[in-house]
C-alpha cells in the first residue's frame, strides 16, 4: 500500500509524505496495543532484547507442539499471535504451486508485522512449522540471523524426532530443545 | 465484511439522498398529529420513488434518474453533532442503541463455511452492522466543506383549516428565509441561497370544507404556479369509523429510529428509560428478545424496568395507531404528492441550479481560474513544500467563503451526484480536488477525493478503475489531518463496502482494522467483525485470522456493553479454537463465554462453558485455575439458586467410576488386644485373579460338602467386594442392616485443592419382602422407588429409616491428588437397591488471595450442592460374531444389590495365634466364634488350602474341649501324657492304642454320617459347636492345634469358613467368612529312617511269627537358628500301622533323652514286628522319655492322619491306584497277583509303617526358657528304602511325568533277581556246637531246621536244593566238607507268608567247624507259568562247631 500511495498519489510534499508514512506504519496494525488488554495483559516492559520473544513449533495438523515465550505473563497473546500467523503460513506455502513445492525454501520470511512484534516463519518438508516472535523494536536482528536461528531448530527438532522414545505428535519435552530454545530467547531482564 | 441486504450502489445512493427540510403550521401539525406522525413522519414511508424520472444535464442530454429516494426532515435550528468531528454523547448512545436491539434472530439461517479442516457456522448477514450503517449516515452533521446533506428545499405545510392560509404561507415562507439567510442560526445549512420552497395545503377530509381547500389551492396555484404547490387531502377516515379495517402501517420500522434520532438530537428525551421503553415496545424484533428477564441487559435496561409501567402504555397506545386515520387512498396520495413534489418541484430546481452553476464555471475557468493557478506556479512554485509546512498545521481552520468559486465546483458536484449523473460529478470532484489540493485545504480536499472515488466507482459502464488510493488518502486526511472521525468512518464504510464489492477483501479488512481506534469501542467492535467476515470471504479463508478478529471485536463488543453480540462473536471465534489444542486460548474464549452468559442470564451456557475450563488438563497456572475455579463456582451457584428442581452434574472431581469397588458387611474391626479377627475381605486389598480363583475353588468345596457331594447348579461364590475385575453379571446380593460401602475413585485434575463437604451416596430404593410369597400385585404395589434425591440437595435431611445414608462432612483434595472415598449405606429394609451417584458440595479452598471475579460475594468460601452420575460401563462383549464386530458393553450391576433378609453373620476371633513355627511344631491356640446377626448360625463348616496345619481335635474321645484358661497354656504341653510306671525301663515299654481314623474327622470321615466318598471334600472340617448352631450373639471358643508345616519358609494359609441360616429358603443360601494368616516355619529336625528286615527267627509269640524288621531313625537338628533353638529332645517314637508294631528301642547309649543340639546328629533303633492285619490304626509307642505321650488322642493323631491326605490328593489317579493295591488292602491276598509279579513281589518288600517322632525343643525366648513341641511324621514303605520326613521335592515332577502319559501302563518290568531274592527268608536252626564223640560213632548226625519264611502275600514254589557243595577250594580248607543226609532236593509250596519248618539231617565225618549255609533255595511265584526261579538270598555263614567228645 504504500508503494501504491508513493507511486500513484504524488499530492503531499515529500515532508507531509514522509509524515504520513510514518503515521500510516503506526497505526499498520495496531491491534497489539489497542487489544492488548484483550488478554488482559499490559504491555511488557520494553527490555533490550537481542533475541526472539516467543518461539513456537506447530504440527502439521496446526496444533501447537512447543510454545516457548518471555515474558511467561504475555503466554496467551503470544499463542494467539502464533496461531493467526498459521493463516499466513498456510496462505505463503499454497502460494507456491504444487510443481514447486518440492524445491520450495523452507524459510517464509516475514510473516506478518504487528505493532510490537515481527513474526517470522519456517515449514519444514513434513509442514512442520516453525515461527519466531521479534520485537520489532529489536533493529539488530537482520534476516540471515533469522534465517540461521530457523536452521539451528530445525536442526535441534531433528533430534526430536530421531529420539526413538518421542512419539510423534507428543508435545516435546525434550531437554536438548529446550536448551537451543532458551539460547534463542531472550531472558526477560 | 459480510453480505448485506442492499447492493453497493444501492447503499451509495442511499448514504447521499436530496435532502427537503419541512416547516409546518401548528394547525397542520394538529392535523398529522391524529396519526400519532408529524409531516416529515407522515412522508417518509413513501420517499422512495418508484417510477422513473428525467432531467437534462448541462449539455442538455436527457438523463433518467431511477429508484430516486429523498430525505424529508423537520427543519430543527439546534446543531446535531459539534463541528469537531467528535460525535457526542447522545450521539453515540443512538447508535449504541441500535446496535443493542438488533440482535441475530434466535434461529438464524447460519451458512456453513468449510476452510480446510474447519466447519464453521457463521451467520453471513450482520445486520446490526447495516442498522448502525444506517443510523450513522443519516446522523451525520452537515458540514461546510460539502453540500450532500444540506437542504435543497422546504416544504412549507399549511392546514386548510386555517383562517387564511396564503397568509400563513407567506409567515412560514419568512421563517424559513430568516433561518437560512439571517446568519442567527448554523444549523440546518442550506444547499443554495434560494432554496426551492413548495407550497403544500394540508386537508383534513375529516373536518374540513374540501370545496374550501380547493378553493385555496386554486388560490395558491395562481400565486406560486402549478408547480410550486400541492393541495395533500389525508384523514379520510375517522377514527371511530373503521377501527376494525386493517390498514398496514409502514410508519413502524422507520419511526423508531427517527423516533430516536429526534429526540437525541432534539435532546427531548426527558428520561431515558421511557426512550428505551418505547423503542423495545416498537421494535418489531422486539419479540425475540425475552422480555421477562428484569434487568438483564444492563443498567440501561435496568432504569428503564424501573420506569416502566406508564410509558409503556403510552408507548403502547402511540405505537398502535400510526396512521389510524389514514386509509389506503390516504397513502395513494402522499406517494402521488410526493412524486409530483420531486418531479416538478425538485428535480427541475436542481436542473435550473446545475446548469447555473456550470455555466458560471465555464464563464470562469477560461481566464481567472487558470490564470491564478498559472501565477501561482510561477511566482510560489519554488516555494511550496516550506510553506506547506505551516500552512498544514492550521488546514483545518482553513475556510473558504461561501461563494467562493472553488467550493462552486464542489456544489455542482454534489448537485451531479445527487440526482444521479456521476460523470459529471467525477469531472467535478476531479477538478475540485486538483483545486483543494493547490490550496492545501486539506478537508476539502479530502471530502473531494471520497466523492470523486465513489462517483467513479458508481459511473456506468465503469470508464475508469476504482481510485481505492484517493479513498485512502481521503480517510487519512480525515483522521489525521483534520482529526474528524466521523468523516474517517464514513469514507472507510463506503471504501470498505465497494473494495467488498470487487472481491478485495484483504484491502477491505486492512481499511476497517485501521479504523479502528480506542476512542469508539462500538465502532471498533463493528469494524473489526467486519474485517473478521472478510477474512473468512476470502478465496482463501484465512480461518485464523477470522478468529482472532471476532475475539478483538468481542472484546470491544464487550467493552461498548454489548454483551450479547460480545458473546455471538466468542462463540463464533471459539469454533476455530475448539478442540485443537491451542488450550491456552480455548480456556481463555471459554472464560470469557462463561462471563459474559453470565451477565446475559444464560447461566447453562456459562457453566458449560466454565466446565471446559475446568475438565480439560489445562494448562493454566494454579492462580489462574484458582479464579476459574471460584468463578465458576460462583455461576454456578447463581443457576442452583434459580432452579431448585434437580442437582445439576458437577464437573469436579473427575470420578474414575469403573474403579468403583462396593463392598458389602460390616469394615472389618483390625486385631484387639490378644484376639485377632478373622482377615475376611476387605476394601484395602487389592484383587489378586488367582486368590479369587482358589477362594471360590475353596468355596465350591465346602459347598458340595455341605450339600452332600453336590454343587447346586445355581451356585455362585460369594463376592465381598466387587471391582472392575470380578463378575458383575448378576445383582449382588446384600442383607438388611449390614452396611454397603462404596468405594469411589476421585481425581483432582487441577493445580488448586478442592473441598468436598457432605459427601453422600445417591440412591434409588424398591421396597420388596422377600419373606412373602411374591405375587404380581405385591410386586406392583411396592414398585414405588424412593429415592434420596430430593433430600440430597439439602445436606443433612435424609431418609434414614429405609437407608441410612453415611455423610462425610469434609472431603480435601489436593492439586492434582487421586484419592479414594468410602461411603457407606445401611439398609434397614429389604428391596432393591440401585446406587446412583454422590452428592456434594464443591468448594475451593481460599488459598489464593486474588479474585479476579468482579462480584464480591464470589470470594472463598463459595460452595455448590451438585451431583456426580456413577455410571459404570460393563466389560466388552466378545461371545458372538456381532458382540465382535460392535462395539457393545455387557451390564455391570456393581451398584445395584438386592437387599435381602437378614442372614447371621459370623465373626472369628483367632487367639494366641503364631506367626512363626518351626516346622511340625505343635501349637495351640483357640478360635472364636461369634454370631453377630439376629438370625441362628448353623452347618459351620471350614475349608482350607493346608488341611494339615490345624486341627479342632476329635470329640469322639472325650478330650476336654474347654480349655483351662487360654492364659495358662503357656506351662501347658498340648500332648496328653501318661505317667510310666516307675518300675520300667524308658525305652522299653511299648504300648498301643487302637484307633480308627474316622474318629478324628481327617477329611473324608465327616461326622455327619457321610462316609468319605472323597467328592472333594478333602480339606474341609466341620466345627464342633455345642449343639451345631449358634445363636444369635452368641460366642463360642474353641481349641485350635496348629502345626507347623514340614516344609521351611513362609506359607500363605487360607480358611474359609462356611456357615448357613438355620432359616432355610432365603436368598442366600450361605454365607462364607475368609481368613488368611501368613506362617513363617523354620526348620527343626530332620528324621531319616529305615527299614531292614532282621534274620532273627521270629519269637514264640503266635502273633509275631511272620518277621520282624530293624526300624533305624536317624534324627539330625537342622535347625539354623543357634540363638533361638537351644536343642531338641526326642521325646518319644510312636508308629502307626496296620501290620507293624514298634518295640523296644535298642538304643545303645543309656540316655532317656536323646539330645540334640545344633548340628548333631543322632540314630535310634527300634525293633517292629508284624502284627494281625487290623481295620483300625493301632498306635504303638516307645518312648524316650519317663513320661508318655499319648499319641491315639488329639493333636497328635489328628495332624497323623491329616498329614496322610496331601499325599494321597497330590497323586494322580494312576498313581493312586498302584499304592491302593499294595497298601492297605489287606484282603486282596493274591487275587490279582498272577498279572503283576512286581506288584507281589514289592509287596513282600512293603512296610506299611509310619513312625512318629515326638520332640521337645528348648528355646530361648526373651531371657526366658520356652519347651516346644512338635512331632514328625515318617512313612517308611519299603525295605532297606530311606524314607525322610521332609517331603522331597521330586514328586512334583513324578506327577507331571505321569500326567503327560495317563494311557500309558504302569512299567510291567520283570522283577530283578534282586527282588525275587527276596521272596523267601530262610533261617537254619541247630545248635551251634555239637559234641560228638568220633571215637566211638564215626559219623555224627546233627539235626538241622531250615525255615523257610514265605514273605509275599502269593504262593510261592521253593526248590531246596542240598546237594550242592561249595567247590572252592578255600572253603574246603577252612571248613571241611560235610554231607546233608536223607532227602537232598525239596519241592513245595509255600502260601502266603506260611513259614516251614524242614528237618535236615547233616553228616560229620570230623570235629571242626563247619559251614552249614550250603542249601540253595530257589523260589518261585507258584502261578508263573515261566520258571523263573531265583536262588535265595544265601544265608550267611552258618557256622556249627563239632567237637569230638572224648
Amino acid at each position: 500500500m504504500l508503494t501504491r500511495l508513493k507511486t500513484q498519489v504524488p499530492l503531499f510534499s515529500m515532508n507531509s509524505y514522509t509524515k504520513l508514512r510514518e503515521k500510516l506504519k503506526l497505526s499498520g496494525l495496531s491491534l497489539a496495543s489497542t487489544h492488548s488488554h484483550v488478554i488482559r495483559l499490559g504491555r511488557h516492559s520494553r527490555h533490550n532484547s537481542k533475541m526472539a520473544v516467543c518461539i513456537a513449533v506447530i504440527a502439521k495438523e496446526n496444533y501447537p507442539l512447543f510454545i516457548r515465550s518471555v515474558p511467561v505473563q504475555n503466554e496467551l497473546k503470544f499463542h494467539y499471535t502464533v496461531h493467526t500467523s498459521l493463516d499466513v503460513v498456510e496462505e505463503k506455502i499454497s502460494a507456491v504451486g504444487k510443481a514447486m513445492a518440492d524445491q520450495r525454501e523452507l524459510y517464509l520470511g516475514l510473516l506478518y508485522p504487528t505493532e510490537d512484534y515481527k513474526v517470522y516463519g519456517y515449514v519444514t518438508n513434513s509442514k512442520v512449522k516453525f515461527v519466531i516472535v521479534v520485537d520489532s523494536s529489536n533493529t539488530s536482528l537482520r534476516d540471515n540471523e533469522i534465517r540461521s536461528m530457523f536452521r539451528k531448530l530445525h536442526n535441534s527438532f531433528t533430534d526430536v524426532m530421531c529420539n526413538p522414545f518421542y512419539n510423534p505428535g507428543d508435545t516435546i519435552q525434550s531437554k536438548a530443545f529446550d536448551s537451543i530454545v532458551s539460547a534463542m530467547m531472550v531472558q526477560a531482564s | 465484511m459480510a453480505q448485506c441486504v442492499q447492493s453497493v450502489q444501492e447503499f451509495i445512493q442511499d448514504s447521499f439522498v436530496p435532502m427537503v427540510a419541512v416547516l409546518c403550521s401548528e394547525d397542520a401539525e394538529k392535523v398529522t398529529r391524529k396519526n400519532n406522525l408529524n409531516f416529515s413522519e407522515l412522508l417518509r414511508p413513501f420517499c422512495r420513488l418508484t417510477s422513473e424520472g428525467h432531467m437534462r444535464d448541462p449539455s442538455n442530454q436527457l438523463q433518467v434518474v431511477k429508484n430516486l429516494r429523498i430525505s424529508v426532515n423537520n427543519v430543527v435550528t439546534r446543531p446535531s453533532v459539534p463541528s469537531s468531528g467528535v460525535p457526542g454523547h447522545a450521539h453515540r448512545r443512538l447508535l449504541s442503541e441500535v446496535v443493542l436491539t438488533c440482535q441475530p434472530a434466535e434461529g438464524g439461517v447460519a451458512n456453513v463455511i468449510t476452510a480446510g479442516d474447519y466447519d464453521l457456522n457463521i451467520s453471513a448477514t450482520t445486520p446490526w452492522f447495516e442498522a448502525y450503517r444506517e443510523s450513522f449516515l443519516q446522523s451525520m452533521p452537515a458540514s461546510d466543506h460539502e453540500f450532500l446533506n444540506h437542504y435543497l428545499a422546504c416544504l412549507l405545510v399549511v392546514s386548510s383549516s386555517e383562517a387564511v392560509p396564503v397568509e400563513k404561507f407567506l409567515k412560514l415562507s419568512q421563517e424559513q428565509h430568516r433561518i437560512q439567510h439571517s446568519g442567527e442560526y448554523t444549523n440546518p445549512k442550506w444547499f443554495i441561497p434560494n432554496t426551492l420552497k413548495y407550497y403544500v395545503l394540508l386537508h383534513d377530509m375529516s373536518q374540513g370544507d374540501e370545496q374550501r381547500a380547493d378553493s385555496v389551492y386554486e388560490d395558491m396555484k395562481q400565486r406560486y404556479g402549478a408547480q410550486g404547490c400541492y393541495l395533500l387531502k389525508v384523514n379520510s377516515r375517522t377514527a371511530a369509523a373503521g377501527a376494525d379495517e386493517q390498514i398496514p402501517d409502514p410508519w413502524s420500522q422507520y419511526l423508531h429510529k427517527s423516533s430516536l434520532q429526534s429526540q437525541v438530537q432534539l435532546g427531548l428525551a426527558p428520561s431515558y428509560g421511557v426512550l428505551v421503553n418505547s423503542l423495545d415496545n416498537t421494535h418489531p424484533l422486539q419479540l425475540d428478545t425475552p422480555s421477562d428477564t428484569p434487568g438483564s441487559l444492563d443498567a440501561l435496561r435496568a432504569v428503564a424496568v424501573e420506569t416502566k409501567p406508564p410509558p409503556l402504555t403510552t408507548g403502547v397506545a402511540a405505537a398502535t395507531s400510526h396512521g389510524a386515520c389514514l386509509t389506503l387512498n390516504d397513502h395513494d396520495r402522499i406517494r402521488l404528492f410526493i412524486q409530483e413534489f420531486t418531479f416538478r418541484g425538485l428535480l427541475p430546481h436542481i436542473e435550473k441550479n446545475i446548469r447555473q452553476l456550470n455555466d458560471q464555471l465555464v464563464s470562469r475557468k477560461g481566464l481567472s481560474r487558470s490564470l491564478f493557478s498559472a501565477t501561482k506556479k510561477w511566482f510560489g512554485g519554488g516555494k511550496v513544500p516550506e510553506k506547506s509546512i505551516a500552512e498544514l498545521k492550521n488546514t483545518s481552520g482553513l475556510l473558504y467563503p461561501p461563494e467562493a468559486p472553488e467550493l462552486q465546483i464542489r456544489k455542482m458536484a454534489d448537485l451531479c451526484f445527487l440526482v444521479q449523473l456521476y460523470d459529471l460529478a467525477y469531472s467535478c470532484y476531479h477538478t475540485a480536488k486538483k483545486d483543494f489540493l493547490s490550496d492545501q485545504a486539506m478537508l476539502y480536499a479530502a471530502g473531494a477525493l471520497e466523492m470523486a472515488a465513489v462517483s467513479a466507482f458508481l459511473q456506468v459502464g465503469a470508464p475508469r478503475p476504482y481510485p481505492a488510493h484517493y479513498m485512502d488518502t481521503a480517510i487519512q486526511t480525515y483522521r489525521d489531518v483534520s482529526k474528524n472521525m466521523v468523516l474517517a468512518e464514513r469514507c472507510a464504510l463506503l471504501s470498505a463496502e465497494v473494495l467488498k464489492s470487487q472481491a478485495k477483501y484483504s484491502d477491505a479488512a486492512t481499511l476497517l482494522i485501521k479504523m479502528t481506534s480506542e476512542d469508539s469501542d462500538l465502532r471498533s467492535a463493528l469494524l473489526l467483525e467486519q474485517a473478521a467476515h472478510c477474512f473468512i470471504n476470502m478465496r482463501n479463508p484465512m480461518v485464523r485470522k477470522f478468529a482472532f478478529h471476532m475475539i478483538l471485536a468481542g472484546h470491544r463488543f464487550s467493552k461498548a456493553g454489548q454483551k450479547r453480540h460480545a458473546l455471538r462473536c466468542y462463540c463464533q471465534a471459539m469454533q476455530v479454537y475448539k478442540g485443537k489444542g491451542w488450550s491456552l486460548a480455548e480456556d481463555h474464549i471459554n472464560f470469557t463465554i462463561g462471563r459474559q452468559s453470565f451477565t446475559l442470564r444464560q447461566p447453562e451456557n456459562a457453566v458449560t462453558a466454565f466446565r471446559h475450563i475446568l475438565t480439560n488438563d489445562s494448562q493454566q497456572t494454579s492462580t489462574q485455575q484458582g479464579a476459574f475455579l471460584r468463578e465458576y463456582l460462583y455461576v454456578y451457584k447463581n443457576v442452583t439458586g434459580a432452579c431448585e428442581v434437580a442437582l445439576p452434574q458437577l464437573p469436579l472431581p473427575c470420578i474414575n467410576s469403573s474403579a468403583t469397588r462396593v463392598y458389602f458387611g460390616h469394615e472389618r474391626r483390625l486385631a484387639e488386644g490378644e484376639k485377632q479377627a478373622a482377615t475376611h475381605v476387605s476394601l484395602d486389598q487389592e484383587f489378586d485373579r488367582d486368590l479369587a480363583a482358589m477362594w471360590q475353588d475353596l468355596e465350591e468345596q465346602v459347598v458340595a460338602a455341605a450339600k452332600r457331594g453336590v454343587v447346586p447348579a445355581t451356585f455362585q461364590s460369594t463376592q465381598c467386594c466387587l471391582n472392575s475385575q470380578t463378575d458383575n453379571l448378576r445383582f449382588p446380593l446384600a442383607v438388611v442392616e449390614e452396611p454397603i460401602i462404596v468405594e469411589v475413585v476421585f481425581r483432582n485434575p487441577l493445580k488448586v485443592p478442592l473441598v468436598l463437604s457432605d459427601l453422600s451416596l445417591l440412591w434409588k430404593f424398591t421396597l420388596k419382602d422377600f419373606n412373602r410369597p411374591q405375587t404380581q400385585e405385591d410386586s406392583v404395589g411396592d414398585a414405588v422407588p424412593i429415592s434420596n434425591e430430593k433430600e440430597a440437595s439439602v445436606p443433612r435431611v435424609r431418609k434414614d429409616d429405609v437407608i441410612a445414608t453415611e455423610v462425610i462432612s469434609e472431603f480435601y483434595l489436593s492439586p492434582e491428588e487421586t484419592k479414594l472415598a468410602r461411603l457407606k449405606l445401611l439398609p434397614h429394609q429389604t428391596g432393591q437397591l440401585n446406587i446412583l451417584g454422590l452428592v456434594y458440595n464443591l468448594a475451593s479452598t481460599s488459598s489464593t488471595g486474588d479474585t479476579t471475579i468482579n462480584s464480591p460475594s464470589a470470594a472463598e468460601g463459595t460452595s455448590v450442592r451438585g451431583r456426580q452420575d456413577l455410571e459404570i460401563q460393563g466389560p466388552r462383549l466378545n461371545q458372538t460374531k456381532e458382540e465382535k464386530t460392535s462395539v457393545s458393553h455387557g451390564p455391570d450391576r456393581r451398584l445395584d444389590p438386592t437387599i435381602t433378609p437378614p442372614m447371621p453373620l459370623l465373626e472369628v476371633f483367632f487367639l494366641q495365634f503364631p506367626t512363626a513355627l518351626l516346622c511340625g511344631e505343635i501349637r495351640k491356640a483357640y478360635v472364636e466364634f461369634c454370631n453377630m446377626s439376629r438370625v441362628t448360625l448353623c452347618g459351620l463348616r471350614v475349608a482350607s488350602t493346608h488341611p494339615d496345619f490345624f486341627t479342632f481335635g476329635s470329640s469322639s474321645l472325650a478330650t476336654p474341649l474347654t480349655p483351662l484358661s487360654p492364659t495358662s497354656f503357656e506351662n501347658c504341653s498340648a500332648y496328653k501324657t501318661l505317667a510310666t510306671p516307675p518300675g520300667a525301663t524308658p525305652g522299653s515299654v511299648a504300648a498301643v492304642t487302637l484307633v480308627s481314623e474316622g474318629d478324628f474327622g481327617s477329611g473324608t470321615g465327616l461326622r455327619g454320617g457321610v462316609s468319605g466318598a472323597g467328592t472333594g471334600g478333602k480339606g474341609i472340617t466341620e466345627i464342633p459347636l455345642g449343639e451345631g448352631t449358634l445363636k444369635p450373639g452368641e460366642s463360642t471358643q474353641l481349641p485350635m492345634w496348629l502345626r507347623g508345616p514340614d516344609q521351611e519358609g513362609v506359607h500363605e494359609i487360607h480358611f474359609l469358613f462356611y456357615y448357613e441360616s438355620a432359616e432355610k429358603g432365603g436368598k442366600i443360601s450361605h454365607r462364607v467368612l475368609r481368613h488368611t494368616v501368613f506362617i513363617c516355619a523354620s526348620r527343626s529336625l530332620s528324621v531319616r529312617a529305615t527299614a531292614c528286615r532282621s534274620n532273627t527267627l521270629p519269637e514264640e509269640e503266635e502273633e509275631e511269627r511272620n518277621g520282624s524288621m530293624l526300624v533305624f531313625v536317624d534324627v539330625e537338628n537342622i535347625n539354623s537358628s543357634e540363638a533361638g533353638v537351644r536343642e531338641f529332645h526326642i521325646a518319644q517314637v510312636s508308629s502307626s500301622s496296620k501290620q507293624w508294631r514298634l518295640h523296644k528301642c535298642i538304643n545303645p547309649a543309656e540316655d532317656k533323652d536323646c539330645k540334640l543340639t545344633s548340628r548333631e546328629r543322632g540314630k535310634l533303633c527300634f525293633r517292629a514286628t508284624r502284627c494281625k492285619p487290623l481295620q483300625a490304626f493301632p498306635f504303638s509307642k516307645s518312648g524316650v522319655s519317663s513320661l508318655q505321650i499319648i499319641t491315639s488322642t488329639t493333636p497328635c493323631a489328628d495332624f497323623f492322619f491329616r498329614r496322610c491326605q496331601p499325599l494321597e490328593s497330590l497323586r494322580p489317579p494312576v498313581a493312586m491306584e498302584t499304592q491302593g493295591r499294595h497298601s492297605r488292602s489287606q484282603g486282596v491276598g493274591h487275587g490279582g497277583g498272577d498279572k503283576d509279579i512286581a506288584g507281589v513281589v514289592r509287596k513282600c518288600n512293603e512296610v506299611d509303617l509310619d513312625i512318629i517322632i515326638l520332640w521337645k525343643a528348648f528355646v530361648v525366648e526373651d531371657n526366658k526358657q520356652v519347651i516346644l513341641e512338635g512331632q514328625l511324621h515318617v512313612a517308611l514303605q519299603t525295605i532297606d528304602k530311606e524314607a525322610c520326613s521332609l517331603t522331597p521335592k521330586e514328586e512334583a515332577q513324578e506327577m507331571v511325568l505321569l500326567k503327560f502319559k495317563p494311557e500309558l501302563p504302569p512299567p510291567m518290568t520283570r522283577p530283578s533277581m534282586e527282588q525275587l531274592s527276596h521272596l523267601i527268608k530262610t533261617n537254619l536252626q541247630y545248635p551251634e556246637s555239637y559234641s560228638h564223640p568220633f571215637n566211638q560213632k564215626s559219623l555224627c548226625m546233627v539235626p538241622v531246621t531250615l525255615t523257610l519264611s514265605n514273605c509275599s502275600l502269593a504262593q510261592v514254589d521253593v526248590i531246596i536244593d542240598l546237594r550242592h557243595k561249595t567247590t572252592s577250594p578255600e572253603s574246603l580248607e577252612v571248613h571241611g566238607s560235610f554231607t546233608w543226609l536223607g532227602q537232598t532236593q525239596f519241592k513245595m509250596q509255600l502260601g502266603a507268608q506260611e513259614v516251614m519248618r524242614v528237618q535236615l539231617r547233616a553228616c560229620f565225618l570230623h570235629a571242626g567247624v563247619y559251614n552249614l549255609g550250603t542249601p540253595r533255595v530257589f523260589a518261585k511265584l507258584a502261578d508263573q507259568g515261566a520258571m523263573c526261579e531265583t536262588s535265595q538270598q544265601t544265608a550267611t555263614p552258618a557256622l556249627i562247631i563239632i567237637i569230638n567228645s572224648t
